[in-house]
């Protein structure tokens, strides 16, 4: 049976055959069910990214405010017009009905409607569509046609803190100031609805996905909006008074480097920045701008004489003779003839240039220029805004006794506003330079706080018993000296002016100054440090006493308001002047008797109320001061 | 005559499954093409009936009727396939000019050619006897022939039914009790033929290298395979149930002929693979049994040669859809 044989050899084969066959029908299985399961999540993944199209939801951008959590960037929202063409079953239909809607012509409602574009956002007729358009396409429910809702950056205030908060562009994006800055905690992740449609774009009937916008991080700042409106409102007056090619203002928190208003002119508003020039647009003049500061610098040049002990202010006198020459440079006093013998505390209520002289020349250039130093200038002050100005003060090896001089009364060295303010704040606040800045804190939309600021102490400048001096001695200046305008009575400012020469390629300009004043309020116990510059005024007289004083006095008294500052005891006495009304303090005459009373009230006129002969309350209260002849109420019983 | 009902079983589930799955893989793309979504659907049953009503008149043929008239098959297969290419006669379908288009209907002459090959080297085998160990008088002659037919096949192109056809040869050359060593021989040829290949066009290398990790050339080769993995791995063991597919969304091209399969995964885990799979493998075993019981070579032959031409032809289909082997050889 050879045959048999054979043909038992051929089903040997077959079955052989059918096990090798087995073995890829079985790899199929397991392949299927790798791919199904160890490979599902990413196939999944890739595949809904291929599935899926996004409309996308735009997330709001963070909003910046100010220390009372007063919205100063806003966010407005819109409406706008998206279509899917692929998904718009009646094209004809749909351009026909939204070009009603939208009231513009078939023609470019087609544009659209037409496009061969998975999305088409309707740009611009389609954007920031008011709520009775929006109802109407709504209401029309066509498939393809879609609402979304964007987001549009909006200042409410305009042009208030505009250098320092900057602009957004088109899509959002910061472009400058602290839009810029801090554009990666503003910007907010966008959100989505998420469709599936197929390869040609139409919807398919799954389920969308809806991806909710996070909205970006707000911005908390440490400027007080009506400190802030204050300065705006002061460079608006300045601007009509005086047309001055520049102005700036700056407060700062002395016990901490915040920075509790900032402004310049000329200025912009943001919400349409594309108006202004890039000028304008860019300079943020309170930390850019820089310039001989003049007699504000003294402040500087009295703490450190007095830190060096090389005089007592009160008692050491000096005698102006109006002019000092100093190695064949006569420097004159601004006062013509002269201030004749007066104590050092005297020489700086005048401002009393060859005083200062000689405080530069008992301190010796090293002692002057290294206190220049610590105090800050010509180093920036590291405030959390872009663009600081450096200032210039001059190498040692180039000081000579000239430069010591002038130096010494503010001339020479080129600083920046906001140094000359953190300075100060130095020399008021116990001796310490702080580092200045405006961002209080970062959080998110619940608002909890993501990142916080404090203050940062950089060095100790000169000890607590010369910053009393120091107290004291520019309050003297307002109630005395040069600072008189911005007196204001029962609270006790301190203050000195500055009128500083501008100097173009190294000559001085004729007639063409920045004045200055520089506050504290208040003095004893001093929360703002004031600095306002109106560079080259116009009909104005040429002193800074007249032209910056009444306008710093009336920031001071919003900044009083603002900071819910007390009146204080014990404050310098102003010199009269002759259009000065004279302020007497009401004496506490409660339960004495109201002929006492009257002889102790001499100075007022006094009007009675009730009958009886004791006095058991009186208006105002005693230690008020108020002006002479005014009247004073008793009630008696 | 007996018949064997599992067989017959098998096949129609196998019809009827596929009935229902080229309904919900084409319907988009019949719809689209057609406006009609049953398009495909209502061609596919018709051939069912079609073939329904032809495999009933051909079980009335007497096998032998196929024994006798072999070579005169074989002759007639081979002036189809001379005759597609003729432009004019032959139309292009899929770049290859490899069908006789009769209205909307369509013929392969390849699919003649792969059957009547199968009669042929059955009736060579079953009277050669033990011609076959002997590789010259046995092997060469059939060889000659299937390598003309490939010539062919190959001039269409047809990469894939050339192959097909080949091994479907070689695999009753197999159970005919060729030589182990002339498999053996002819596989370290093949082996060095492909190296050869490669070494005189290194982008073939890439083909190869590209169904392993088709994202290297997500556009180009790699797109089919992406698109089937697509549709089989978010599926998931489950399945997205019958009608769920999203590949079939015009995202798989052609859902409802080569990548039915993935659609099949896609819709109904790997269930519906197992389902398909072992409709196949019980056809194959149910082949074999028919091969094993008949003491007559030449049917043994015969029967063998189809099964396996069908099951082979299954198994390149799923191995290429699942990413085992390469899309085109």
């Amino acid at each position: 049976m050879g045959c048999y044989m054979f043909v038992r050899e051929i089903d040997k084969r077959i079955r052989i055959l059918f096990l090798v066959l087995f073995i890829p029908f079985v790899l199929i299985i397991l392949r299927v069910i790798y791919i199904q399961v160890f490979q599902y999540k990413k196939l999944n993944s890739y595949a809904k990214d291929l599935w899926s199209r996004d409309l996308e939801l735009e997330a709001d951008r963070g909003k910046i405010l100010d220390r009372n959590g007063i919205v100063l960037a806003d966010n407005l929202t819109t409406t706008s017009l998206v279509l899917i063409p692929n998904q718009i079953k009646d094209k004809k239909e749909v351009t026909e009905e939204l070009s009603k809607i939208l009231n513009i012509s078939f023609e470019d409602m087609k544009k659209h409607v037409y496009k061969k574009t998975s999305i088409e956002r309707v740009h611009p007729e389609g954007r920031r569509l008011s709520y009775d358009v929006a109802e109407k396409i709504q209401k029309l429910e066509f498939e393809g046609v879609y609402l979304v809702k964007e987001a549009k950056r909006y200042y409410p205030y305009h042009d208030l803190l505009s250098h320092t908060l900057g602009y957004v562009g088109i899509d959002n994006q910061g472009l400058s100031g602290l839009e810029l800055q801090y554009d990666s905690y503003l910007t907010g992740k966008n959100g989505a609805i998420q469709y599936f449609s197929d390869a040609h774009g139409n919807r398919l009937k799954m389920s969308d996905v809806y991806i909710a916008p996070t909205s970006g991080m707000n911005i908390n700042l440490t400027v007080d909006i009506h400190i802030q409106q204050s300065l705006e409102r002061e460079m608006d007056n300045i601007v009509d008074m005086f047309h001055p090619d520049m102005a700036l203002a700056l407060v700062v928190n002395p016990k901490t480097g915040e920075i509790l208003g900032m402004s310049s002119t000329p200025d912009f508003d943001p919400n349409e920045y594309q108006k202004y020039d890039s000028a304008t647009l860019s300079r943020n003049y309170p930390i850019w701008a820089s310039y001989e500061p003049g007699s504000t610098f003294k402040v500087v040049t009295m703490a450190s004489a007095i830190e060096e002990k090389v005089v007592d202010i009160f008692k050491d006198r000096f005698y102006d003779a109006g002019k000092v020459n100093v190695d064949g440079s006569i420097l004159k006093c601004w006062k013509a003839g002269g201030h004749g013998d007066q104590t050092f505390l005297e020489v700086l209520q005048n401002s009393c240039n060859p005083g200062f002289v000689r405080l530069g020349q008992l301190l010796g250039k090293e002692k002057l220029f290294s206190y220049i130093h610590q105090f800050g200038f010509g180093e920036k002050t590291g405030v959390d805004l872009n663009g600081e100005g450096q200032g210039i003060v001059f190498p040692l090896n180039r000081v000579g006794n000239v430069e010591l001089a002038t130096s010494a009364f503010g001339q020479g060295p080129s600083v920046t506003p906001i140094q000359q303010v953190m300075a100060v704040s130095a020399v008021v606040n116990g001796g310490y330079l702080y580092r200045p800045y405006i961002v209080k804190s970062v959080s998110d939309h619940t608002n909890s706080v993501v990142k916080e600021y404090s203050k940062v102490m950089r060095r100790r400048v000169i000890s607590q018993q010369t910053s009393a001096i120091m107290r004291i001695a520019l309050e003297h200046v307002v109630a005395k000296g040069g600072g008189k305008s911005a007196y204001i009575e029962g609270y006790r400012v301190g203050g000195k002016t500055g009128t500083a020469q501008k100097s173009e390629n190294g000559v001085y300009l004729v007639n063409n100054y920045i004045m200055s004043f520089m506050a504290v309020v208040p003095s004893n116990d001093p929360e703002a440090v004031l600095y306002l510059a109106i560079d080259n005024p116009k009909n104005t007289a040429m002193l800074s006493s007249y032209t910056t004083t009444p306008i710093a006095r009336r920031i001071l008294l919003d900044i009083i308001d603002a900071l819910k500052i007390s009146k204080q005891k014990g404050e310098v006495d102003k010199d009269l002047e002759w259009n000065d009304k004279v302020t007497y303090e009401v004496p506490n005459v409660i339960g004495k008797s109201i002929d006492e009373a009257k002889k102790e009230l001499i100075h007022f006129k006094v009007v009675t109320e009730g009958d009886g002969n004791i006095v058991f309350e009186q208006s105002p209260r005693g230690g008020e001061k108020i002006e002479d002849g005014s009247i004073v109420r008793l009630f008696l019983k | 005559m007996k018949m064997d009902k599992i067989l017959l079983f098998t096949v129609i589930v196998l019809a009827i499954f596929g009935l229902f799955m080229i309904y919900s893989s084409s319907s988009i793309w019949a719809d689209y093409k057609f406006h009609d979504s049953f398009h495909y659907v209502k061609y596919q049953g018709v051939f069912f009936l079609l073939g329904l009503f032809i495999m009933i008149i051909v079980s009335k043929i007497p096998y032998r009727f196929y024994y006798q008239f072999s070579n005169l098959i074989l002759f007639f297969s081979f002036l189809l396939l001379v005759l597609v290419l003729i432009p004019g006669i032959g139309s292009v379908r899929n770049g290859s000019r490899s069908w006789f288009g009769i209205g909307s209907f369509g013929i392969q002459p390849s699919e003649a050619a792969k059957i009547s090959l199968i009669i042929f080297t059955s009736k060579y085998l079953s009277f050669s006897g033990d011609y076959i160990k002997k590789f010259w008088k046995g092997i060469v002659p059939v060889l000659c022939i299937v390598l003309i037919f490939f010539g062919l096949i190959m001039l269409q192109p047809d990469l894939g039914t050339g192959m097909i056809l080949v091994i479907s040869i070689l695999s009753i050359l197999f159970i005919a009790g060729a030589d182990l060593r002339f498999f053996i021989g002819g596989g370290i040829f093949g082996i060095i033929g492909v190296i050869a290949l490669i070494v005189i066009a290194p982008y073939r290398m890439k083909r190869i290298t590209s169904f392993m990790n088709p994202w290297n050339d997500a556009l180009g080769t790699g797109f089919q395979m992406i698109q089937s993995l697509y549709a089989i791995g978010p599926g998931g063991l489950l399945g997205n149930g019958y009608l769920n597919s999203v590949q079939k969304h015009f995202y798989l091209p052609e859902p409802q002929t080569d990548f039915i399969f993935s659609i099949i995964a896609e819709e109904f885990g790997v269930m519906g693979a197992i389902f398909i799979v072992s409709l196949f493998v019980l056809l194959f075993y149910r082949g074999v049994m028919i091969a094993n019981h008949t003491n007559d070579l030449f049917s043994k032959y015969l029967s063998f040669g189809i099964l396996f031409q069908i099951i082979f032809q299954a198994i390149m289909n799923l191995m290429v859809v699942v990413g085992l082997i390469p899309i085109t050889g």
